[in-house]
């Protein structure tokens, strides 16, 4: 059946504000009681499907708000030819949904046509830098618009890396023109994991380049005596990271924001709570987070 | 120091199929912990994300075996049948024929038709809109083109046919299920229609002649070289009914002229 393209009564526009990371089970409610909120965003590859209700629910709420599209699973960093498919499936989800921003991760997940579904970490090398500008620029020509990259949650590092991994961002950002999404909960398990400063590493980001940030609850596994963070979405945004939040704030301004929940979903009010804490540390007023 | 791509070529057999840790763990900081320690992080975040992927696609295969018999079995498939695109969609197509060749499932016959069920299920789901042939446009056929008529199923349509009562099977496992769960494994099997006429998908059990007549058409038989092969079994299959019902139900999207 051919589509017929949208216009939507909502702007596409990202406002400065806080957003939810808009989950299958949040749907009715979104649509029944339309809650205060900035802007929704959702995983981009749970919306490559042809049709059915996935994609009927999303338009339906776009109406009403504006959505970013957060991708998993373009492996921007694999050595691996960039999958054309999957381009074309993300460019027709752009064209019919109208997103107010596009991003993707600084990680590879594929090898030789298997795929992962994970975040794996690149080694911070001019080898890695080289390709991975190459990739993003690739991916960018193809959609027609910006990328924002996001800073992963990591478990380890690479010997032979020769950059810090917010300069590796930035200088991606220079070479390519993408935008940089900020991580906050990312930021402070990679800190904790490597023993980075994680106030070195927000000050080390450039800070025009950020176009978004994501907040989310990370779990503490303990192996062989020593704490590691793994970035599970499974919980509510520790104090830690509501710190560091504020912290980012000072450094890199204002962003939109996003409160991220993917494992154990909860419903939407404790998700519509942690907006509300991220607009207050915005300095957005209630009324104005519509 | 190890190429980009041998580095990702170790990590990805490592990660996937616990294969070559300590060329994984080579150029890895330890930094507290072991590298190896390290790398079976991201071992156990891909290995746990594909199970999990795999479990929402098929809960009533996860709910017959139980959470710690299906770890096992979507281990050893993931080995083999490895996700093939970075969107999930596409991923766990094999599992039922998986299912069919591992010997610690074999006590469950049934087993493979469940998830060949699930996976119809699935893409039915997932699959395109279209909408349902208009009556009137059927009236329009020139009795002369008769002959070279056929049909377009809905894209989401899957048909099915199991030696087991695998509808039943489903039905008593799914969450808002009131009967008393009895089934009877020497019970018949069963013909299955799968589609989504509108947004939610539907499972229709279907006498057997009525299924191959719906198989037929599906591949891309006229309606009269259809007709003419299910009567060899069934010389009272009823056409017009059928296709009524279907017809009424969304399932026939389009008419098409054979050459």
């Amino acid at each position: 059946m051919t589509h017929v393209q949208h216009t939507f009564t909502a702007s596409s526009v990202i406002p400065v504000s806080a957003g939810i990371g808009l989950r299958s089970q949040h749907y009715n409610d979104v649509l029944e009681t339309h809650p205060t909120v900035g802007w929704f965003e959702v995983h981009s590859e749970n919306y490559f499907g042809k049709g059915g209700a996935p994609l009927l629910y999303l338009e339906k709420i776009r109406e009403d708000y504006p959505i970013s599209l957060h991708g998993v699973g373009m492996s921007l960093g694999s050595v691996d030819v960039l999958d054309g498919q999957h381009l074309a499936q993300l460019k027709r989800l752009i064209d019919r949904i109208e997103p107010g921003l596009v991003s993707e991760h600084l990680s590879w997940g594929s090898f030789g046509g298997d795929y992962l579904n994970d975040l794996a970490p690149l080694p911070y090398t001019e080898e890695a830098l080289l390709h991975m500008a190459n990739r993003i620029a690739q991916a960018q020509d193809f959609i027609g618009r910006q990328i924002l990259v996001e800073n992963p949650s990591s478990y380890l590092e690479y010997q032979h890396s020769s950059y810090k991994e917010q300069d590796f961002l930035n200088e991606l950002s220079r070479r390519t023109g993408c935008g940089i999404l900020l991580d906050v909960n990312n930021a402070y398990v990679s800190c904790h994991n490597h023993g980075w400063d994680a106030l070195d590493y927000l000050q080390g980001i450039a800070a025009d380049r950020v176009g978004e940030i994501h907040l989310a609850g990370h779990t503490v596994n303990r192996v062989a005596g020593m704490d590691i963070l793994i970035d599970t979405h499974n919980q509510p945004v520790c104090a830690d990271v509501w710190a560091l939040y504020e912290t980012a704030l000072q450094v890199v301004g204002a962003k939109p924001t996003l409160i991220e929940w993917d494992t154990d979903v909860p419903a939407l009010s404790p998700l519509i709570a942690e907006a509300q804490q991220a607009n207050s540390c915005l300095g957005v007023g209630h009324e104005l987070a519509a | 120091m190890n190429s980009l791509h041998e580095t990702q070529r170790r990590f990805t057999n490592y990660a996937l199929r616990d294969m070559g840790q300590e060329l994984a763990a080579e150029d890895i900081k330890s930094n507290g912990l072991t590298a190896q320690q390290r790398l079976a992080i991201y071992r156990n975040n891909t290995q746990m994300g594909l199970t999990e992927a795999l479990r929402d696609g098929y809960p009533v295969v996860n709910k017959l075996v139980g959470t710690e018999f299906f770890n096992q079995l979507a281990r050893s498939f993931i080995r083999r049948h490895p996700p093939k695109a970075g969107c999930l969609l596409s991923f766990g197509g094999q599992f039922g024929d998986f299912i069919a060749t591992f010997e610690s499932a074999a006590s469950l016959p049934y087993l493979p038709d469940m998830a060949r069920l699930e996976w119809c299920w699935h893409e039915a789901f997932h699959e395109a809109d279209a909408t349902a042939l208009e009556l009137a446009s059927l009236a329009k056929v020139a009795a002369t083109a008769y002959s070279k008529l056929g049909f377009t199923l809905h894209p989401s349509a899957r048909l099915l046919a199991s030696d087991y009562p695998i509808l039943k099977i489903w039905q008593s496992n799914q969450e808002d299920y009131e009967g008393d769960g009895g089934i009877n494994l020497d019970e018949n099997g069963c013909h299955l229609l799968i589609y989504r006429p509108h947004w939610d998908v539907v499972i229709v059990p279907l006498p057997e002649a009525e299924h191959q007549f719906l198989d037929l058409l599906a591949m891309e038989l006229t309606l009269i070289q259809a007709v003419e092969q299910v009567m060899v079994k069934a010389p009272d299959f009823a056409v017009q009914a059928v296709l009524q019902r279907w017809l009424n139900n969304g399932l026939l999207t389009n008419i098409v002229y054979k050459p």
